[in-house]
């Protein structure tokens, strides 16, 4: 079990981590989601004991991590991202080495480097120089120095991340298999990869939790509206007065037509409606056939891009609040001039356009990169 | 600790560095060597070591200590180290010892040049082992000096460089002004080639050799502070 309580990090003034907390369970697969630079890798560096955190307390199965530091870090086996290796090593060398630093015992560690080495798929790279590996090998053997020694508790930073689609589903399917046994906290920017293998999802943004729950519920909770897509044959144009016979309409949006005659349109209601039902019962009288209608689901993607923007705007609006509340107090001040006010909010806005174009551009990665996954998974 | 040490060694001899250490220190001793004993005709092993200790090791021992904790932290590999049941104390150890293990082995091999001269004549045993140990304390100065810089900086060419040049100035200081001889290191080296034990340089040796290895334990402890 891993308790974070009120941690925060700070590097200056600038505030990596803000006062976070949470718990994960034993047994749990837990997964860090945020953009880059939200404070991922610092978290998952405080709860490892690679660097202090400023405020607030972190303890693995009960041992805190500074004041006890050896006894948690026997609890963890830590995959860093960025997957450092001793390049001179060979792969055996090399995850010898690591038992030996977790103190394996000397009769059982022959046994446990075989044992972990085929548990990830590196037996037969072995004997190579580390150096020479390919990214995807060095990633598994990274993830062998985390596995050696059977800690209880299991961090991967982005375990996943410049592998081909082969091998990330082979990853995964280690880290489910991992997750039986294990507590297992793994971060990425990958959200097919966190809602396929994640029981628990923590979303970060800034250094700020916004959101802890399983993948399931995030996707609810993010929903707004229901939002149901229709094709139909429609030959008297009935589907554009529908919103006088059904109320409940928000928005009734036509999108294509198909080759086959058949129309396709967009349905949204509030998400206390379900329109399915009066859909079918309403549509016939009207003189229009129902070819497919279904839900249009939302997947975790949008759930974490609206929850990522609604944060950085609630950000902006409070840093516009105080930015006010300066400026008023600067009239006061006669010291300062207008110009350097004048200055100040050019600055702002400036900063305000590149981190909406940045998050755009996040967004679009983001999407990019799982509809790769998806492609590579077919 | 000793699994620190066992990787520490790997890295010098599976990597080109331990053997140009070795290679260079005995290439430039041989000529030492002949220059001071062969061609002189003298028994004076001392002088040798001497020598040796002014114009090699000062160069050379940076070549041993220079990627310490530089690369480590390069390479992102002190994550594995730090994050791993073993406290500070005993991976900066390890390394200290790791580095002045590969030194002994050069010692060793020095032996040779000792069993040539015996084959001649037998030099002072005495001075031989004073100036052989203090050779190696002195190389320890070294080492905690060179590992302390390493910690400070990722970058091996300039962590390498700094440290040469702090050996240079230690060397040279006391030609700027005789009040500077307190912190000459090779200074306090002379007397061991005396063939008489001196306490009081063995003691400033081996302190200031402590107080670079506690530096380089809190250097890096509070780096975890900082990063």
């Amino acid at each position: 079990m891993i308790e974070v309580k009120n941690v925060t990090k700070k590097y200056g003034n600038f505030i990596a981590v803000d006062n976070v907390s949470f718990t994960v369970n034993d047994g749990e697969v837990v997964g860090f989601l945020g953009p880059n630079g939200a404070g991922k890798s610092t978290t998952m560096n405080m709860i490892t004991g690679f660097i202090e955190p400023t405020e607030g307390t972190i303890e693995v199965n009960g041992y805190d991590i500074l004041k006890q530091p050896l006894k948690a870090k026997k609890k963890i086996g830590y995959m860093p991202e960025g997957v450092p290796l001793y390049n001179e090593l060979t792969v055996k060398e090399f995850v010898t080495f690591m038992a030996e630093l977790k103190r394996v015992p000397r009769k059982e560690r022959k046994e446990k480097v075989a044992k972990v080495l085929y548990e990830v798929g590196i037996e037969d790279v072995a004997n190579k120089l580390i150096r020479n590996l390919s990214r995807g090998y060095k990633q598994r053997v990274s993830m062998a120095g985390a596995l050696i020694g059977d800690p209880e508790v299991i961090i991967l930073d982005e375990p996943t991340v410049g592998l081909d689609p082969k091998q990330i589903t082979e990853i995964r399917q280690l880290i489910k298999k991992l997750g039986k046994k294990h507590t297992v906290i793994l971060s990425s920017h990958i959200l097919s990869e966190i809602s396929q293998i994640c029981e628990k999802v923590i979303i970060i943004n800034k250094g700020k939790i916004i959101a802890v729950d399983t993948p399931a519920n995030l996707e609810k909770k993010t929903e707004s509206k229901n939002v149901i897509l229709l094709t139909v044959e429609d030959n008297k144009n009935n589907m554009e007065k529908l919103n006088k016979d059904i109320p409940e309409i928000l928005e009734n949006k036509f999108i294509k037509n198909n080759d086959d005659g058949t129309k396709q349109y967009m349905i949204s209601s509030n998400i206390e409606f379900d329109l399915r039902k009066k859909l079918f019962e309403i549509l016939p009288k009207k003189d229009i056939t129902i070819f497919e209608l279904k839900n249009a689901e939302k997947s975790l993607e949008d759930a974490f891009i609206t929850l990522i923007d609604t944060n950085t705007r609630e950000r902006e609006k409070e840093k516009e609040e105080e930015n006010k509340k300066t400026k008023e107090t600067g009239k006061e001040d006669k010291n300062k001039t207008e110009k350097t006010i004048k200055n100040e909010e050019k600055k702002k806005d400036k900063q305000k356009k590149k981190e909406t174009t940045d998050k755009e551009k996040v967004g679009k990665k983001i999407k990019e990169e799982t509809k790769k996954q998806e492609g590579g998974k077919k | 600790m000793w699994a620190i040490i066992k990787k520490e060694l790997k890295t010098y001899f599976f990597s080109p560095i331990g053997y140009v250490f070795i290679g260079l220190f005995l290439a430039m001793f041989s000529i030492i060597f002949y220059i001071t004993t062969i061609s002189q005709g003298a028994i004076t092993y001392q002088y040798v070591f001497f020598y040796s200790v002014m114009y090699i090791v000062v160069f050379i021992i940076p070549l041993l200590t220079m990627r310490m904790f530089s690369e480590e932290r390069k390479n992102g590999t002190e994550q594995l180290l730090i994050t791993s049941p073993r406290s500070m104390v005993a991976i900066t150890l390890g390394k200290f010892i790791a580095a002045l293990l590969v030194i002994i082995i050069t010692e060793l091999f020095t032996l040779v040049y000792l069993a040539i001269m015996y084959y001649f004549k037998a030099p002072a045993i005495m001075t031989v082992l004073t100036t052989m140990f203090g050779f190696l304390l002195l190389s320890m100065t070294y080492i905690s000096l060179g590992m302390f810089i390493s910690s400070l900086t990722e970058n091996q060419i300039i962590s390498g460089i700094s440290t040469i040049a702090v050996f240079v100035v230690t060397w040279l200081a006391p030609n700027i002004s005789t009040n500077l001889i307190a912190i000459s290191l090779i200074d306090k080296f002379y007397p061991f080639a005396t063939g008489v034990f001196p306490i009081t340089e063995t003691i400033s040796l081996l302190s200031i050799t402590v107080m670079f290895v506690l530096l380089t334990m809190i250097v890096m402890k509070r780096r975890k502070l900082v990063k």
